[in-house]
Parts: structure tokens; C-alpha cells; sequence
């Protein structure tokens, strides 16, 4: 029966060749779009390793302060910001705040093993502000001021990257141009300060430094915070904030956001372009079904007097549709066959970047979509055929 | 005979309504899609407040100080002083402008903070770009330099500011806890003309600028209008002139510093693209740009091509009459080609309303702050050629197949 199929469809090749082109294209955008959402899905489900709810920041802007008095100025103001009511704990960072859109990154090695790695700087209450949780040693405190190497605290990524699972408290890695740091911490899971759609990469963290390099005066930062209020707290704590900063530095100003307000920027930036493309794709398969539907009633409707002869001879309603339906899915073989050979070479080319197990995960996904797909679409035209009256169709004849 | 071909082509579309539905549904939403997308183009780069002479306009926007023996680079906006220094005394621009990018600043009404993304601009800023006012003026030359504390708002921070749109001229407005006047009120502008976007500029001689300072990185950007459009490239070239002798930070690490001034599309796309390479990347970008319109229309052109081949085959008798009393191949596919221009043209209208409805709606979601997404010549232009191009795209397959139909065959009814 099956090679039956395969004949009448390979005897109608050049009538059938632009159903399978059809197919086929809409394989290989189900499949791309597919591998996209599946991988934006994996990372989105994949743990934060923080928390940004009532966690503020605040980027100040020095406002024409000398810089040989800024440092002092903002170890005073954090000290002071401390004792403000609603105020939990405050930690100083750099631009790469959780979902801002700067990052910054270093190569760091341990022994024969090298990693790229996303490099944040953190103040002694970071641990606290952002609730992270760490699995070996220790966060940073005071004590590292006088340590001999600069302390890190390293993500589970950065971790297997540099030592897979041999210890890792304790040890030391350098960067590229040989400068030491010893490890103090190891956190509980990853950290991804781009937001949930980064990928799981390494993330390292080293202890905040001054904001001006002392050897060299031209290389400064801005004084950035990041604070953990009390829930309670509300735009009046935001105001007080701003005024208080201002006495506090003489006239340093002061913008104020809250996490939760730039993950939704960031997820607005993430989501509108996968909302679009998802919308496009959904009206391209929505065409294709159309035509597909159109196409397949057309050529039943011409073959009205092959349908007559066979149930003249005994074949059943059902036997008619199932040949029908037979047809598409060997002519929705064809189109898959042939997208499965475009879809394979992606993980062979790399050409995504996206991990092996996604892209099985899409071929799946979009076969079994497609094939759903001209069921339905060839389902009514095959129950049209069934219902052919021999008499009827061979009188026309 | 093109109006009996139309008349035809109407009877046909009337004749089998599903099939109708299915090929204009196909069309109007593929131009759709293709035209929203242009429209976000165009709204990016087109000639639009308030860069209306956007052909005679350059940018300038990105610094880049390279190291030696390839050891990567420094990239960032540039600094005031850079630009006063290197671009101001620049001899064939009409004008220039500098200004810096607008940063958020926080101003209070009674409890409840306003946040106002503040930019500081010179006087040749409103020269150069061409702002709607809705009242008042903009701020001169001679107040940018005397350090006048003056204002010009866009209506949404007037709106929340002060409540009303209009008699707020000469009223003071306090943001950052710096008080200005406001001498004049603009419409707003859409948050994606990053170069000119702003809730409230002012004086650039107000803020804390140094003319002075030996950095080359800031926050700063350059506006700068030549006299005609032909004259651009002889302003880029003096411009690169120019930023050729500007001597490195350090001559031991450094090895050269670049500045490139380009048209709003070019600047625009180094900016996305963190690009400091002569090169601009527009023409890579508008390449891959058009392959994927086409892999993008090939879909639905594969799906209309297969609709037309089953709708010809029913016209076969048709077909076998006119072949029959001598009408040649190059006829047929004439009309035929003519009548399926004559579908796509007729979607394309549809999807210029379904566009046009889509632009609303994503103008008052307010998704994106401040854009006007609406349909303008230039878009309709664009719409009408589109559909002319799908339309022999979808429509030659069919008529080269129509036309080699043999004529008793085809009175016959017969497929081939």
C-alpha cells in the first residue's frame, strides 16, 4: 500500500514538486523559529542567582568634585546610607548592574585552564543586596583589605571551567597579564547579570576597588550602589534618598531605578523581537495551510472520475480517504526529508550556536507540527473524496 | 485590451471566492509585515522632525583609539573638548552643532518623581535640526553663551510637569534641582532619533562641559549640515582630514585614534553595530536585509504560485478557445502576468490598510515612548512596488506553465 503511494506520488513528481518546495520551506522556518524559543525557553527556566525584588540603583554623578576627594566622599555617603530608616544593606558596583545593558569581561586562568568570564565588582554587603547564595567559602569583608591577592568569588560556571571538580577555595588564578587573585567563594548556582535570556556563562566577582585608580588619575569610575530596601518602602524613601546624597557629597546627583524596573526594560528588548518573528512565522504556516487546503480540495475535485471508478469496483469510503490522506503525508515526507537534510547541517555548521539537544528538541517539534499540519489540511478534502457517488462521477465521465 | 484583460481578472476573482480569499489573504498580509517593518525603517532614518534635511546632515557620534600591533581598541562616545577642538573650526560645513546625549535627570511634581532625559545643546542645534513648536522659540546663540538658565520642553514632561500644554512660557521648572525657565514647548520626539530625543534641552554652556579637558571620550555628539547634499562628501573628507592629525593619548600604547561623521543610516548602524571600521556596514546590512525579504516572500510566493496552478487548469477550456483561434504563447502570459499584477496590486491596497491599522495600534500601545508610525508617500511608494514584484515573482511560473498547454488538450478539459 505504502509503495503504492510512493509510485502514484513519484509518477506525478513535476505536479507534486512545488507542494514539497512548500513544505519545505516551512520546515526550515518552523525549525529556526523552533530552535530560537526552545533555547530562549531553556535559558529563561535556567536559575538568575539573585534576587532583584526591593533592590535599588542608584548612579551618581560626582557633579565637577575634585576626584582626589570623591573616594572619601563615597565611603562616607555609604556608610551613612546605611543608617537611613527603610535601608537595608548598600554595596557599591560598576556599570554592569543585573539587566543594564553594559557588561564587561576578562580572561582569567588557573594552572593549564582558561576562561572568559564576565567580571563584576562587588562591596563587602553585596551578598545580602542581591541574596546571593554561596555553596564553598566565603563573601568578601573587610578583612581582604590587607590581603596579599585581591579575593574573588566565582560562579558554579566559572568554577567548572577553571577547576571541573577539583577544589577550588583557596586557589589561585591570574589574568592574562599576570596579576594574581586568590579565590574566596564559589556561589551556589550561576549568575547572570544580562538577565534571564544570557546564557549560562562563567561570572566572576572581585571585591569593589576605589573609584580612582591610584596609579593612574585618569582612569576613574562612577560611584554606583546598588541598595536593598525594606518592602515598605516608596517613592518618598526615593526622594529623602536623593536630597540626603546630595547634603551628604555636596551636590553629588543622584538617578534613581529599581531592578524590577530594568528587567522590564530588558524584557521588553528581549521579548518584542521573539514576539515579532513568532507572529510573522504564525501567518507564514497560517498561509501555507491555506493554500495547502485550497490546493489538495482543487486536485481532489479534478479526480473525481478515478475516485468513482475505484468505488465502482468495491473500495470503501474510508478506504478512499485514507488513500487521500496517504498521499499528502508521502508528499509531506518528501518536504521533511529534505528540510531534515537543511536542518542537520546547523549543529554540523555551528551556525546558530545553540547546543545539540535544542536543535534535536526543534527538528522534533517542527516535524511533528508540519505533519499535524497537513493532516488537517488534507482531512476535509479526503472525507470530499469519500463521499463521491460512483454513479454520479462515472455519468460525468 | 489591458481594461478587458481587468474585466476578466475581476470575473475570475468573483468566480471561486475561497481560492480569492486564500491568494489576497496571502498577499495583502506578506506587504503587511513587509510595510511595518519599512515603516520602522523609515522611521529610523527617513527624513522625519526633526532631522528634515537628513540629506544634507552627518553624524558624529563614536570615538575609537586603537593600540598598537593589533592589542585591541578603546571605543566610546566622544568629549566635548574633542569635538570644539577638532570639528567646530571644520571649514566647508554650513553648520555645526554640538551637543551631548541626553541622560536621565529627576525632577519632583509634589511627591511623585518625573523622570526627564535631559540634553544639553548649543544654540546651532536648533539651526540645524527643524523642531515643531508648539509655542514659544528656541534658545539663541548669545544665550548658549552668556550660560542663560533657559528651556525648551517636549509636551508629555509640560503635560506632567505643569499640567498644561500651552501659557507655560517664562514659568521655571526644577530638575536635578537645577531651575530653568521654559522659553519654549516641542512635540514630542520618538525615543528611536536617539541624536536629537530629549524631554527637556538646555544650554549646553549650564552643565559642567570643560572645553579644557585633554580626554577624548565623553558623552558629546556632533551635528554637522553641509550646504547641499552633493557637498557631503568633500565635509567627510576634510572631516577625515582632520582626524587624521589628531595626535594619540600616548604614542607608546596608541596607534591611531578614528572619527568617522556619517549620514543618520550610516551612523545609526555603527551605533548598533559597535562598529569602528572604516567601513560603515551598510552595505553588508542592506545585502542581507534584501535576502531576507526575499526568502521571507518566497513562501507565500510558492503558495500563491501553487493556488494560480490549480486556478489555471480550471481555465483550461478558456484557454483552448483562445489558443485555438490563434492567440500566441507570449499573449497568454501577457494577460495572465497582467492579471495576477492586477491581484497583488489589489491585495497591496488591502495591505496597506491592514498596515496603517497595525502602525496605530503600535503607536498607542505605547510600547515604543513617543513613536509616530503612520503611512507616508514615501511608504506607499514602497508598498505599490513590492506588490508589482511579488506579483511577477508569483505570476511567471503559471503563465509559462498556461502557455504550454496544447490547444486540443485543453478544450478537452484534459491535464497535462
Amino acid at each position: 500500500m505504502i509503495r503504492h503511494l510512493f509510485t502514484l506520488i513519484w509518477n506525478r513528481k513535476r505536479a507534486n514538486f512545488l507542494l514539497v518546495a512548500e513544505i519545505f520551506f516551512a520546515f526550515v522556518v518552523l525549525f529556526v523559529l523552533g530552535s530560537l524559543l526552545v533555547d530562549s525557553y531553556r535559558k529563561y527556566t535556567a536559575p538568575l542567582g539573585y534576587s532583584y525584588e526591593y533592590v535599588w540603583q542608584v548612579d551618581m554623578d560626582p557633579n565637577g568634585q575634585p576626584i582626589s576627594r570623591q573616594d572619601a566622599t563615597f565611603e562616607r555617603l555609604i556608610q551613612h546610607l546605611k543608617s537611613v530608616p527603610g535601608v537595608r544593606s548598600v554595596a557599591s558596583t560598576r556599570s554592569n548592574t543585573p539587566f543594564s545593558f553594559s557588561d564587561s569581561s576578562t580572561e582569567f586562568k588557573a594552572g593549564s585552564k582558561s576562561t572568559g568570564s564576565d567580571i563584576y565588582s562587588a562591596g563587602d554587603d553585596m551578598q545580602d543586596v542581591l541574596s546571593l547564595e554561596l555553596a564553598e567559602g566565603r563573601w568578601f569583608n573587610r578583612h581582604d583589605e590587607a590581603a596579599a591577592r585581591p579575593p574573588l568569588v566565582i560562579s558554579q560556571e566559572a568554577r567548572q571551567a577553571l577547576f571541573a571538580d577539583g577544589p577550588a577555595v583557596g586557589k589561585i588564578v591570574r589574568t592574562m597579564d599576570d596579576k594574581e587573585f586568590q579565590i574566596v567563594g564559589v556561589l551556589a548556582s550561576s549568575y547572570r547579570g544580562r538577565g534571564e535570556f544570557q546564557e549560562l556563562e562563567p561570572a566572576i566577582f572581585q571585591r569593589s576597588e576605589s573609584l580612582v585608580d591610584p596609579k593612574d588619575s585618569a582612569n576613574f569610575d562612577r560611584p554606583r550602589l546598588l541598595i536593598r530596601v525594606q518592602p515598605t518602602a516608596t517613592a518618598e524613601l526615593e526622594q529623602r534618598m536623593t536630597k540626603e546624597i546630595a547634603a551628604v557629597t555636596g551636590g553629588w546627583k543622584t538617578t534613581v531605578t529599581t531592578l524590577p524596573e530594568q528587567r522590564t526594560t530588558r524584557m521588553k528588548f528581549a521579548l518584542a523581537p521573539m514576539g515579532g518573528m513568532a507572529l510573522v512565522c504564525g501567518f507564514l504556516i497560517f498561509n501555507v495551510a491555506l493554500g495547502l487546503f485550497g490546493v489538495l480540495w482543487y486536485n481532489i475535485s479534478q479526480r473525481r472520475a478515478e475516485i468513482g471508478l475505484r468505488r465502482a469496483i468495491g473500495a470503501t469510503g474510508s478506504r478512499i480517504s485514507a488513500q487521500f490522506l496517504g498521499e499528502v503525508m508521502v508528499v509531506t515526507t518528501f518536504g521533511l526529508a529534505f528540510g531534515l537534510l537543511v536542518a542537520a547541517q546547523f549543529p554540523l555548521l555551528g551556525v546558530m550556536g545553540i547546543r545539540l539537544p535544542v536543535y534535536l528538541a526543534s527538528m522534533g517539534l517542527a516535524t511533528v507540527l508540519i505533519y499535524v499540519l497537513t493532516a488537517i489540511c488534507a482531512l476535509y478534502p479526503s472525507q470530499l473524496a469519500a463521499s463521491v457517488r460512483p454513479a454520479v462521477a462515472l455519468r460525468e465521465e | 485590451m489591458l481594461l478587458s484583460y481587468l474585466k476578466i481578472a475581476w470575473k475570475v476573482l468573483l468566480r471561486r471566492k475561497f481560492f480569492t480569499f486564500i491568494s489576497l489573504f496571502g498577499i495583502s498580509f506578506t506587504l503587511m509585515i513587509l510595510l511595518v517593518v519599512y515603516a520602522f525603517y523609515d522611521h529610523t532614518v527617513g527624513p522625519h522632525t526633526p532631522e528634515k534635511k537628513v540629506d544634507r546632515l552627518l553624524f558624529v557620534n563614536r570615538a575609537t583609539v586603537s593600540y598598537k600591533e593589533g592589542n585591541g581598541s578603546n571605543n566610546g562616545t566622544i568629549s566635548y573638548s574633542f569635538l570644539e577642538r577638532y570639528v567646530r573650526p571644520l571649514r566647508t560645513p554650513e553648520k555645526i552643532s554640538i551637543s551631548t546625549y541626553f541622560s536621565s535627570t529627576a525632577a519632583y511634581v509634589g511627591n511623585q518623581k518625573l523622570d526627564v532625559d535631559l540634553k544639553y545643546t548649543d544654540g546651532q542645534f536648533w539651526q540645524v535640526l527643524d523642531f515643531d513648536f508648539v509655542e514659544g522659540r528656541p534658545y539663541t546663540l548669545s544665550e548658549v553663551q552668556s550660560g542663560a538658565h533657559v528651556a525648551v520642553l517636549n509636551e508629555r514632561t509640560c503635560r506632567a510637569y505643569f499640567g498644561a500644554t500651552s501659557g507655560v512660557l517664562g514659568k521655571t521648572i526644577e530638575t536635578d534641582r537645577v531651575r530653568y525657565q521654559v522659553i519654549g514647548v516641542v512635540k514630542d520626539v520618538p525615543g528611536m532619533r536617539f541624536n536629537s530625543y530629549a524631554d527637556m534641552w538646555v544650554p549646553i554652556s549650564t552643565s559642567t562641559q570643560d572645553a579644557k579637558d585633554p580626554g577624548y571620550f565623553g558623552d558629546c555628539m556632533a551635528i554637522i549640515q553641509a550646504r547641499t547634499p552633493a557637498d557631503l562628501p568633500a565635509v567627510q573628507a576634510e572631516f577625515s582630514r582632520v582626524v587624521d592629525q589628531v595626535p594619540v593619548p600616548d604614542p607608546k600604547k596608541h596607534a591611531k585614534v578614528h572619527v568617522y561623521a556619517g549620514t543618520l543610516l550610516s551612523s545609526t548602524v555603527r551605533w548598533f553595530n559597535n562598529n569602528s571600521k572604516p567601513d560603515d556596514g551598510v552595505a553588508a546590512l542592506m545585502g542581507k536585509v534584501a535576502l531576507v525579504t526575499l526568502l521571507f516572500m518566497l513562501l507565500p510566493a510558492l503558495n500563491l504560485i501553487n493556488v494560480n496552478v490549480s486556478r489555471i487548469l480550471e481555465r483550461s477550456s478558456e484557454i483552448g478557445v483562445r489558443k485555438a483561434f490563434g492567440a500566441t504563447s507570449g499573449t497568454l502570459i501577457r494577460q495572465f502576468l497582467v492579471e495576477n499584477v492586477f491581484l497583488t496590486l489589489l491585495g497591496g491596497v488591502l495591505g496597506l490598510v491592514l498596515a496603517s491599522v497595525v502602525l496605530h495600534i503600535i503607536d498607542s500601545s505605547g510600547f515604543i515612548p513617543y513613536t509616530t508610525l503612520t503611512l507616508n508617500p514615501r511608504i506607499f511608494a514602497g508598498g505599490l512596488l513590492l506588490s508589482l514584484l511579488f506579483g511577477v515573482l508569483s505570476g511567471v511560473y503559471p503563465a509559462y506553465k498556461m502557455s504550454k498547454l496544447q490547444a486540443v488538450q485543453a478544450l478537452k478539459g484534459g491535464r497535462n
